[in-house]
């Protein structure tokens, strides 16, 4: 279950150090004038849903990330560019080869309990995910041996180039950096220990969790004294009490409504273009979905714009590759046009008809569940008929796993660099490449990008291999979706993250 | 056996009667003919294809083209409404036929037999009861996974206790008349009496049973499909439309608001036809109403 929850939440978060980067504004409305304990107030802030637990390396749910982005610290942190920034590392430098990374620590930073954090924590944190094989093992692909030279001083040396290595080391809190004693005795699950800006304060399953100032933070001290996290499933109820005051804030709102929420001045709402996308996969190892034709002609029979619409009300733009439009590594490429002819022309080459294909979706992405109807009703235009299969998420993944689907809808959350975009998707060999897809040109080129050097070359491989994922149709890519989140007048400070961190350490509330 | 039908006839002309003088009965009856109409010719009838997505056409209010407006994906709500009639009856027949068989040849068994059979049989039917109705059948959809067919045993086996019951609680009575020790006496064997002698004799109180079954079933059908795990999309069932209509009440009142007025209107058919008949068939019987107030 972990695998994709953890793609799908995974790199959504990220960091901590942008304070100093991006949020330097932060009016914080200072009632009483003063700083005395107790006036900054605790913000309630409503999450669509309750983290399965707070290990930030064992979790894989988005919701786990809302809270453990303000309670953990990274060596580096993505800017509001999504550009790594020093994080709990100061500086770092690199080895004439690119193999021997060496990053100095930050003077005098502690954990929530005032114990140190040292070089031998960072060394434990990595080792802990690679030794046990945890989600984000992968982005230690090419990490031969971490060693603390002192304890300010890590030593990272790597098999090969790897020119995405900071992004791998902070793009978000999957790779934090966490206390040993904390991580043996277990409590790490319910009461983490971190860095971060806020700490755990108490847990209530079902119910809330609460964060408090972590009064030993390295950076400016955050405004509120803590954050109450509430678990609010349905968007029409959490707007509601966003509304009425109960809320300072959420990101479970009703798609349907963020059009106009946005018009209105009360609550703030703000949508900005997410790095997340959504696509359709067929299962290459089953008939007739190995045919390229067969798999072009359903990228032609699609519509885009009305799956978008439907799914996202408009808060989503449509793209035919991954990487959306903001990203340095963006590739314009839009070779399919809604065209039911060329995909029925397709399909009598590929010698299919009356084809019934099956299409796997889950209820904790009800977008699945809305696109796979206007999906159904595009193919059957031309000739396909759709079985729409709508499970829930933990067997939707263990149906992924076992590769019992003809095809599946789902997305990618959070992602930063272009390795992280198509590497375990579509390499022969990837973790995520459950529709086994296997191109001999895609797999030396992703390995070869992944040690390019040279930005430009980098930058050109990725957009063959680009070229050639959608050639081949191996995801069917639909659109990249805004994010949108509401807060009340009282909040001040708080900025939407196209990565979906959600940062709460420069926000203040007024009272 | 030509007094016995002689005295079918007479009782169902005598129901009929009483149905027609009932208004509230009368109402209910076409409203269930209406149903039933619409159940069986929905496709044929329906304006137009209930997987026709047009999202230019997306969450219109009532108009001419559309009396019901049309959903989120630019479906027409009327067709909708229309198509889903036919899960909703096809479920409840089915379930409560399920529970009525199954149901009714266990307490009939029971009660004719008594002694350990009785015991075995009823107690597990005690412990099928214990369950509040809907929990019983989300637990039964999440063994054997969402969609129609697994809707209708959930819902099914959710119902049979109640007809057990009911079916045993006659048989204990009938199997003590005259009659049944008569044919026992010719040497009649145990099925020909349970079917000719007993079953007959206990009939009414079933058949009021059956009719307001019928209303909680598709009641039940509804609740599921709300949940996701009866008609999966994008076939359309009243209780799923329901459900996707809540994120829109505010905006667009008519998606919840059709297939909420057909789940009214038709648990409150079924309730009333049902009504009348136990007025008419079984006046005495009070097990019925109690029993169906503990389902509730």
């Amino acid at each position: 279950m972990s695998r994709t929850r953890f793609r799908l939440a995974g790199a959504t978060i990220a960091l901590m150090l942008a304070a100093a980067a991006g949020c330097s504004g932060g009016e914080g409305v200072d009632v009483d004038g003063n700083d005395t304990a107790g006036a900054g107030g605790v913000l309630n802030a409503a999450i669509g849903g309750e983290p399965d637990q707070l290990d930030p390396h064992k979790t894989s749910a988005y919701y786990s990330f809302q809270v453990l982005e303000n309670v953990f610290d990274t060596l580096v942190e993505p800017d509001a560019n999504l550009e790594m920034k020093p994080s709990l590392a100061t500086e770092w430098t690199t080895s004439e080869d690119q193999l021997t990374w060496t990053f100095t620590l930050r003077e005098g930073v502690k954990f929530s309990d005032g114990s140190p954090l040292t070089a031998e924590d960072v060394v434990y944190s990595y080792n802990r995910i690679i030794d046990e094989k945890l989600n984000n093992a992968y982005k230690f692909g090419t990490v031969k041996s971490i060693e603390a030279t002192d304890p300010k001083t890590v030593v990272v040396t790597l098999n090969a180039p790897t020119p995405n290595l900071l992004a791998n080391l902070g793009g978000f809190k999957g790779v934090a950096i966490v206390q040993k004693a904390n991580v043996e005795s277990g409590e790490i699950t319910t009461k983490p220990v971190g860095s971060g800006p806020f700490a755990v304060e108490n847990y209530s399953s079902g119910d809330s969790i609460r964060l408090v100032r972590n009064d030993n933070y390295w950076g400016e001290k955050p405004k509120l004294d803590g954050v109450r996290y509430t678990f609010v499933s349905d968007p029409t109820v959490a707007l509601q009490n966003l509304r009425g005051g109960e809320v300072h804030w959420t990101d479970n709102l009703p798609p349907q409504q963020v059009p106009a929420l946005l018009d209105g001045d009360d609550p703030t709402v703000q949508s900005v273009p997410s790095t997340d996308y959504w696509y359709l996969a067929l299962n290459q190892a089953r008939k007739p979905y190995d045919d390229v034709n067969v798999r072009r002609a359903i990228a032609f029979a699609l519509d885009r714009e009305a799956i978008t619409k439907a799914a996202k009300f408009g808060l989503a733009t449509v793209n035919q590759t991954a990487i959306p439009q903001n990203s340095a590594f963006y590739y314009e490429y839009a070779p399919y046009t809604h065209d039911v002819n060329q995909a029925k022309q397709l399909l009598d080459q590929a010698g299919v008809n009356g084809l019934t294909m099956d299409l796997m979706v889950t209820n904790e992405y009800p977008e699945t569940v809305t696109a796979a109807q206007v999906i159904a009703s595009q193919l059957e235009a031309v000739g396909i008929t759709v079985e729409i299969r709508t499970l829930d998420f933990a067997q939707w993944l263990d149906e992924q796993g076992a590769g019992k689907f003809d095809s599946f809808m789902l997305g990618w959350l959070g992602n930063i660099d272009p390795d992280e975009f198509y590497y375990a998707q579509h390499h022969s060999d990837g973790t995520f490449n459950f529709h086994e897809y296997a191109n001999p040109n895609v797999d030396r080129l992703l390995d070869q990008a992944r040690t390019e050097t040279d930005q430009a070359a980098r930058k050109q491989q990725y957009e063959q291999v680009a070229k050639q994922i959608v050639d081949d149709a191996s995801y069917i890519y639909l659109y990249n979706p805004d994010v949108a989140q509401g807060w009340s007048k009282q909040v001040s400070g708080y900025e939407v993250r196209t990565d979906r961190a959600i940062r709460f350490r420069d926000v203040a509330l007024a009272r | 056996m030509s007094e016995q039908t002689i005295n079918h006839e007479g009782q169902l002309r005598r129901v009929l009667a009483a149905l027609r003088r009932d208004p509230l009965a009368l109402t209910g009856s076409l409203v269930l003919v209406v149903l039933v109409v619409v159940g069986v010719g929905g496709s044929w009838l329906a304006p137009s294809g209930i997987n026709e997505v047009n999202v230019d056409q997306m969450l219109q209010p009532p108009s001419w083209a559309h009396p019901f407006g049309t959903d989120e994906l630019g479906r027409d709500v009327l067709s909708r409404v229309m198509v889903a009639a036919r899960v909703s009856l096809q479920v409840g027949l089915v379930s409560v036929g399920i529970a009525l068989v199954v149901g009714a040849t266990l307490g009939l068994f029971a009660g004719y037999y008594r002694g350990w059979l009785d015991n075995v049989l009823m107690r597990c039917m005690d412990v099928l009861f214990a369950f509040p109705v809907l929990l019983l059948a989300v637990a039964i959809v999440a063994v054997l996974g969402p969609g129609l067919v697994t809707a209708m045993v959930a819902i099914g086996v959710v119902y049979t206790p109640i007809f057990a019951r009911v079916t045993r609680a006659g048989v204990l009575s009938v199997r003590e008349q005259v009659f049944v020790r008569a044919a026992v006496s010719v040497g009649a064997s145990d099925l020909r009496i349970m079917r000719r002698h007993v079953l007959p004799n206990i009939a009414a109180p079933l058949i009021v049973q059956t009719s307001l079954s019928l209303a909680f079933a598709i009641l039940s059908e509804a609740a599921l499909s709300f949940l996701g795990l009866g008609v999966q999309p994008p076939d359309p069932a009243w209780g799923r439309m329901l459900f996707d209509g809540r994120g829109f009440v505010t905006d667009a009142w008519w998606l919840g608001f059709f297939p909420g007025a057909a789940i009214f209107l038709t648990v409150l058919a079924f309730n009333l036809v049902g009504d009348a008949l136990r007025d008419v068939l079984d006046p005495r019987q009070l097990t019925v109403s109690e029993a169906r107030r503990s389902t509730a």
